[in-house]
């Protein structure tokens, strides 16, 4: 029925990205299909797409859930060129995986060559607070390190799911609007502004 | 102070001497009741540790039991699962008999086959395609298949693709009009990454390609074909770790397989040989030894523990069953009291470890589930744990049924044929299993209802949200009221119960389309004109479309191109009439009658109501043609469509009314002409 495309809602791209296990397909499906899926099979690629209301706007979300194992690194860059915005997750039972999210802030930053690209840091699996691994103020030092927010989820009480998609997409979508009013020459000068300001910082 | 309280773990360490010592050494009172204290408080903290450690240890105890029951029912599923493949291989060869040397002979050139597909595909991409010029001597073939190139933007389609997947190389083809290839471009398998479309708009069996050169969306026939093809891309990406893995793989293991299944069968013989063999010397002892009963019957409790454990479960019920039949014919031999009690342990712990198979045997499959459970259902039914048994098996079907929903849905698959047929499969499993139960019958009817009321939830939030379209609606409740209505073949009626929970929803649906389509009407200004269709074959195809709507506008055409009608006018008959069937569609079911009715009934005032334009010079006579039209010709066609589809008796009291009003405000016009003229239009 819709056949005028580009008339069409805006699209976010949002990539989730972490280690593997950490719950990331649980957090797409969750958000997705208001489920949780209690069945652990690992993700190689898989892409949604959803309309959503963000701010009273229709836009559509359009998530990859990426592969954690570490034999799929090699073509990570591949996936993470066509991200507007990433979503780190971790579990915080799994210190491991927090340590790993250093790893894949490294090549997101190397793949998109933007120190601002919208970024969460995620700590899944909120709801184990009793077999917790990773104390809270480490993460947030480490958010705050990255300047970015970091929040605490869970996919199975489905604490934060809708909040960190909409956050980023928000992230994203003020991007956007920047990039639109920034000329492509000025672009590049946004950007040497952003970096002086955080040295002043 | 540790170091004072080291006596204490001293071997030779004695209360009487400890304390004299203590005495000497202490000076006056004070300095006694100070080491009476650390003594106090070292007691303390030593029973702490204990008390920590003991805990410790007993969680660690509490962790292992549990891991071990973890396997225990890993090993039952096991085995249940070879046996059961043991079985189907079994019977695939009994059927294929003949065909067995065949078989045989293919299986002996697989290797040589491998090569041969190699070089059959080699030589069919060098003639078929053109444009291509590469070296592929030496390479694996892994998949060929045309898929369907779609836009990235918009999903359609652009072309028409045919892919050869070589172990390094991914050749695409374009599909030209005469079936020929043309060569489009090669990628590495490693430098491309796979993404599975799970959910997009609807479109079906998507992935999408990244490619040095752009990302790009394919479009398989089948879901089948798009694993497929993820799975041999897949192959091909790691094509070179697998290799090495891939040739110490599988070769070990078919003979691994053949020796458990050939334990298997040995223990089976042996389970069966110690039974045959226990039958006679019972006859016998039965006989002689009266005061010490049969020897079978003393070892007959651990005969059933080890039969048990080997999941000879019918073996087991047998034993426990003639152990107590015995009993109670004689009951005077030696232990006999001891033995009841045993056996009576025994029964309830085969009745646990079945319904704990019954509960593990959850699948992704609901087939699978259900013939998985056959077993321990007929036993458990034997045994007389029937109410136990369909309470358990419900809830697996619960699980096995969702996530068969959940799975359908996420690949855009038909939902509600897959759900009543899941339900008809349960419901029939069900009744074969406790055909002697009528208890267990009632709580299958009331596991349907709750079954209905989770698909009718899950329907609404899916598939019925708001600003569903009517067309979409009607096709939906359609495709749910038959499969419903065919569950009456097996005597489950929840037709009622299904109307019942969309009720609501569908009513809000039905209003809110009303408001929107009212919106609608009149929006484009006509100019009250009879409606020329330019050619002779637009106006013939005009006319069977409509004609296939039940409608025959043939008397209204004049010229080779006219429509004597405004095309407004036309428009709507066949917008109204397609309307009219949906409606119809969701009317079969009574309680929606009189919101469709409404529905349509405001419609066709809507479109009576439109006006010309204030300022523009129109026929009058024209305009009250076209209300005419409306009123004589396509209300009561609409009123009969609507009623012969949704196959009620019942009349159209709202449309007749709105009938009978219409033809009184129409009907004074011509006498009254130069009224109108001045204040309607």
């Amino acid at each position: 029925m819709s056949k005028k495309p580009t008339v069409g809602p805006a699209l976010h791209k949002v990539i989730m990205v972490g280690s593997g296990g950490v719950g990331k397909s649980a957090l797409t499906l969750q958000f997705m299909y208001d489920e949780f899926v209690e069945d652990y099979e690992p993700t190689k690629a898989d892409s949604y797409r959803k309309k959503v209301v963000l701010d009273g706007e229709e836009v559509q979300i359009d998530i990859l859930d990426t592969a954690g194992q570490e034999d799929y690194a090699a073509i990570r860059d591949n996936y993470f060129r066509s991200g507007e915005g990433f979503l780190c997750v971790f579990s915080i039972t799994d210190d491991e995986s927090f340590q790993a999210t250093q790893e894949f802030r490294e090549q997101i930053l190397r793949v998109k060559n933007d120190e601002s690209i919208p970024f969460l840091l995620v700590g899944n699996k909120c709801d184990l607070s009793d077999k917790r691994k990773v104390p809270l103020n480490e993460c947030q030092t480490r958010a705050q390190q990255w300047q970015v927010p970091y929040v605490e989820t869970s996919a199975k009480t489905r604490e934060n799911v809708d909040k960190v998609f909409f956050d980023l997409m928000r992230e994203i979508r003020s991007r956007k609007t920047e990039d639109s009013k920034a000329t492509s020459g000025r672009a590049k000068d946004r950007c040497k502004k952003r970096r002086l300001k955080c040295t002043l910082l | 102070m540790s170091e004072v309280m080291k006596d204490f773990d001293k071997p030779d360490f004695s209360v009487d001497k400890y304390t004299k010592q203590l005495v000497k050494e202490c000076v006056g009172g004070a300095d006694l009741q100070q080491r009476k204290k650390e003594i106090q408080v070292y007691s303390d903290q030593t029973s702490a540790t204990l008390k920590k450690s003991v805990y410790a240890n007993y969680m660690q105890f509490i962790e292992t039991a549990k891991e071990i029951s973890h396997l225990e029912s890993e090993m039952y599923q096991l085995s249940h699962i070879l046996i059961e493949q043991r079985n189907i291989l079994a019977s695939l060869t009994d059927e294929k008999s003949p065909g067995n040397a065949q078989n045989n002979e293919e299986g002996e050139e697989q290797p040589t086959q491998e090569d041969v597909e190699n070089s059959h595909a080699t030589r069919a991409v060098k003639e078929m395609v053109q444009g291509f010029n590469g070296n592929l001597e030496g390479k694996t073939f892994l998949n060929e298949g045309a898929l369907i190139e779609l836009d990235t933007n918009d999903y359609r389609p652009i072309q028409r693709v045919f892919f050869f997947l070589f172990n390094d190389v991914l050749i695409v083809c374009k599909v030209k009009h005469d079936k020929r290839l043309e060569f489009l471009s090669e990628y590495d398998p490693k430098k491309i990454a796979v993404i599975n479309i799970k959910d997009l708009d609807g479109v079906r069996n998507a992935i999408n390609i990244i490619t040095p050169d752009g990302s790009k969306i394919f479009q398989s026939v089948t879901a089948a074909g798009k694993t497929e093809w993820i799975e041999k891309l897949e192959v091909a990406f790691r094509f070179d770790q697998q290799k090495k893995t891939n040739k110490k793989g599988p070769a070990p293991q078919p003979p691994k397989a053949k020796q458990t299944s050939q334990q298997q069968k040995d223990s089976t013989n042996d389970a069966k040989s110690l039974v045959s063999d226990l039958s006679p010397t019972d006859s016998h002892a039965g006989k002689t030894v009266e005061n010490y009963g049969p020897d079978w019957i003393h070892t007959a409790s651990e005969e059933i523990q080890t039969l048990v454990a080997q999941r000879y479960f019918e073996d087991a019920q047998a034993l426990i069953k003639r152990t107590q039949d015995y009993i109670a014919k004689d009951s005077s031999f030696v232990n006999a009291k001891h033995i009841t009690e045993k056996v009576k342990a025994l029964e309830t712990q085969l009745t646990d470890v079945l319904l704990q198979e019954l509960s593990n045997c959850h699948c992704r499959n609901l087939q699978v589930t259900l013939r998985a459970s056959r077993r321990s259902l007929k036993i458990l039914v034997d045994i007389g744990r029937a109410r136990q048994a369909c309470g358990t098996l419900l809830k697996v079907a619960t699980m096995a049924l969702r996530t068969a929903q959940r799975e359908a849905r996420r690949n855009n698959t038909e939902i509600s044929e897959l759900f009543f047929c899941d339900l008809t499969q349960v419901a029939c499993e069900f009744l074969t299993a406790f055909e002697t139960q009528p208890a267990c019958v009632g709580a299958l009817v009331v596991w349907c209802n709750a079954e209905l009321q989770y698909f009718a939830s899950q329907l609404i939030k899916h598939y019925l949200t708001k600003g569903t379209h009517l067309d979409a609606v009607a096709k939906c409740i359609e495709g749910i009221r038959k499969p419903c209505a065919k569950l009456t073949e097996i005597g489950l009626d929840l037709s009622y119960h299904l109307e019942g929970l969309l009720r609501s929803t569908l009513e809000s649906l039905i209003e809110e389309s009303r408001v929107r389509l009212l919106e609608t009407v009149g929006r484009s200004e006509d100019t009250w004109q009879p409606y020329n269709l330019q050619t002779k074959s637009n106006l013939k195809r005009l006319l069977l479309e409509l004609d296939a709507l039940g409608i025959d506008m043939r008397t209204h055409t004049t010229g080779d191109t006219w429509i004597n009608l405004t095309q407004s006018t036309v428009l709507f008959t066949r917008h109204y009439l397609q309307l009219t069937a949906q409606c119809a569609h969701l009317a079969k079911s009574e309680v929606l009658w009189p919101s469709l009715e409404l529905l349509l009934r405001d419609m066709m005032m809507a479109q009576q109501a439109v006006k010309p334009v204030t300022g523009l010079s129109v026929d009058p006579n024209f305009v009250l043609k076209n209300k005419l039209y409306l009123l004589e010709e396509l209300l009561p066609i609409a009123m009969a469509n609507f009623r012969s589809i949704s196959g009620s008796e019942r009349k159209c009291e709202m449309l007749l009314d709105l009938q009978r009003h219409l033809r009184k405000q129409l009907a004074p016009v011509p006498k009254q002409r130069s009224v109108y003229q001045t204040d309607v239009f």
